[in-house]
């Protein structure tokens, strides 16, 4: 802490947040890209994303966390479009007549890449379950930050 | 098909329903009408369960081992469907009296989501995940009404449990580190030839994890205080509802899972099922407030679960899975109807009571008759003795309870509540009543239910 301001964190931690964010977020999409052969998936990838947020956070604080990404309001319309993606990527197969989390390409079959990532519905299920876990832990660190009081000033 | 899309509706609509303002008349009917159809959607699946023996479904189409099971047998689609109707008349009573909370619906819906799921699966490890679903939506859940003493009930509800579900998670890692498998039926037989110390550890395990969720007695602590402190339709959603998950994960895991360490230690069940019923019921009647009385007399009647567990065999386990069901629907009954005032209230809350006391025209007869049976069978002097000590103290608290709510000066009970809320508690009510007086359905489904779970039972 710096001694002239003590109610912020340092500068330090104010920069880090912000050049921290873009770089995790390339991370996530490896942690996804590779999840199908190597260890990583949507759970991971939201998890990294919502220390750096968390890091935002704390450094920021609420209001002016909020002010610079204003994505960050929208954390229960990402959980619930998250859950509801990744539920219909589980259960698009029972229109189809076969049992739940098939998926297509089927097993064997052709599967369309660029270059490591694999284009079939089960990415679609991660990037439904990270959006799932960005957005409950948004929408946490929110009402967490929003009972600090001091944020905003 | 019919299971997947049973599972599907409630999650799908629950996490659509969070997002919108419960508190809003239509979002309410919404979850009600979401509900009944998760009902119907199981009622055709008990159909076709009870006529051509149960489903399966393997996810993904992957060859059982790898895919994981979605299994109906008739123990799984009767605590759904019980569970689901429960869900449903609380909500319905929710929506009459007018949701405070605008996530209550959506929650509902998930939890009903959450409690298909793991009754409706054949994996250790799935039945997890849907436990977790069902345990975080009722954690919140618990807090409705916003209270000091909905948030001091939501603090302990969420702790305990929270401990009862690691418990849970260690018996899991477990049963794979010694099975190697999380499939239950290649559980119940690979367990047969592991360590045996090993297999008691993790069926305790179980046990404890199962008997937290019930309020069996020594793990109760938590239990008055929640029933207590919820406001009425979520103390009847977790006696009725949240609850069923004990008993059902202790008929499903011990026969089919653990059957050696069952009859190891079936005495010792009989006995702390023994406990928790005379300690529930002398507490009850010693306690001078309606939910408390509720509390402590729903942590007697579970002990007759368990008391029937230990007892084992067909009758014994039928009589669980009847005792089960007719438990959650008198408590669902009672606490619904205590919540509330007015004509029609009081002669509810006497079938609720004449049917945990088990007298005749109510479905707790069918209950009590079915667990002297199990005692006669036994042909166990002190078992009946038992069960007929804890019918009378139940006469004595219920009517005790009775007579501070009903007959006891009307004046600080303020205005009778809306037609509507006392025309649905009526309507459990005759449902407990129909119960009785038409049993054979019931006794039929437990008696298919506790056949499946024998061993060398077909599925």
């Amino acid at each position: 802490m710096s001694s002239g301001e003590p109610d912020r964190p340092d500068v330090i931690i104010r920069v880090i947040a912000r050049m921290l964010l873009g770089p995790t977020l390339m991370v996530a999409a490896a942690l996804v890209a590779k999840g199908y052969a190597e260890v990583g998936d949507g759970f991971g990838a939201g998890v990294a994303v919502a220390l750096a947020i968390a890091l935002t956070y704390v450094a920021l604080g609420g209001a002016r966390a909020e002010a610079a990404l204003p994505v960050l309001r929208h954390g229960p319309k990402l959980a619930v479009g998250g859950l509801l993606l990744a539920l219909a990527t589980g259960f698009f197969p029972l229109l189809l007549g076969e049992p739940p989390v098939s998926h297509r390409p089927a097993p064997g079959e052709h599967v369309v890449k660029v270059g490591t990532l694999e284009l079939f519905t089960p990415l679609v299920f991660d990037i439904g379950v990270f959006l799932l876990v960005v957005g409950v832990l948004i929408v946490l660190l929110h009402h967490l930050a929003g009972r600090d009081g001091r944020d905003g000033s | 098909m019919i299971l997947s899309v049973a599972l599907l509706v409630p999650w799908a609509t629950g996490a659509v329903l969070v997002a919108l303002d419960g508190r809003r008349r239509a979002v309410g009917w919404l979850a009600v009408a979401v509900l009944a159809a998760t009902f119907a959607l199981l009622a055709v699946l008990t159909a076709q369960v009870l006529a051509g023996g149960s489903q399966e479904v393997v996810t993904g189409g992957w060859p059982p081992g790898v895919g994981i099971v979605l299994h109906a047998d008739m123990l799984g689609v009767v605590f759904a469907l019980l569970s689901v109707l429960v869900l449903l008349a609380a909500t319905t009573h929710e929506v009459l009296a007018g949701i405070e909370e605008r996530v209550f619906p959506g929650l509902v819906l998930l939890l009903a989501g959450g409690l298909t799921g793991l009754f409706l699966t054949g994996d250790v490890f799935n039945f997890y995940v849907f436990f977790e679903l069902a345990m975080t939506a009722s954690y919140v859940l618990t807090a409705y009404g916003g209270g000091r003493r909905q948030l001091r009930a939501a603090m302990v509800f969420t702790a305990v449990n929270l401990l009862g579900s690691f418990i849970f998670l260690l018996s899991v890692a477990g049963t794979y580190r010694v099975t190697g498998t999380l499939a239950m039926l290649d559980v119940g037989e690979r367990m047969a030839v592991v360590d045996p110390n090993a297999a008691l550890l993790i069926a305790t395990g179980f046990f404890i994890a199962f008997s937290v969720k019930l309020g069996l007695f020594p793990f109760h602590f938590w239990l008055p205080t929640v029933y207590a402190g919820s406001s009425p339709a979520v103390a009847a959603i977790l006696s009725g509802a949240v609850a069923n998950i004990g008993a059902y994960g202790l008929l499903r895991f011990g026969p089919t899972m653990f059957p050696a360490q069952l009859r190891l230690v079936g005495a010792a069940i009989v006995v702390l099922g023994a406990v928790s019923l005379i300690y529930g019921a002398v507490l009850a009647v010693a306690r001078g407030d309606v939910a408390e009385s509720l509390a402590y007399s729903a942590i007697g009647q579970v002990g007759y679960v368990l008391v029937a567990l230990g007892v084992g065999g067909p009758v014994g386990l039928t009589a669980a899975v009847v005792y089960s069901v007719v438990n959650a629907l008198n408590k669902t009954l009672l606490f619904l109807a205590a919540g509330i005032r007015g004509p029609l209230v009081a002669g509810a809350f006497a079938v609720g009571a004449l049917s945990v006391a088990g007298v005749p025209p109510a479905a707790g007869f069918v209950g009590k008759l079915e667990m002297f049976r199990a005692g006669i069978v036994v042909g166990s002097v002190p078992l009946i003795v038992l069960l007929t000590l804890g019918s009378g103290l139940s006469l004595v608290y219920m009517f005790q309870m009775y007579q501070r709510a009903f007959w006891r000066a009307p004046a600080p009970a303020g205005p009778a509540s809306p037609l509507p809320l006392r025309l649905l508690t009526t309507a459990v009510a005759l449902l407990v009543l129909a119960a009785g007086v038409w049993p054979e359905p019931l006794l039929a489904a437990s008696g298919r239910a506790a056949e499946g779970l024998l061993p060398g039972a077909a599925g």
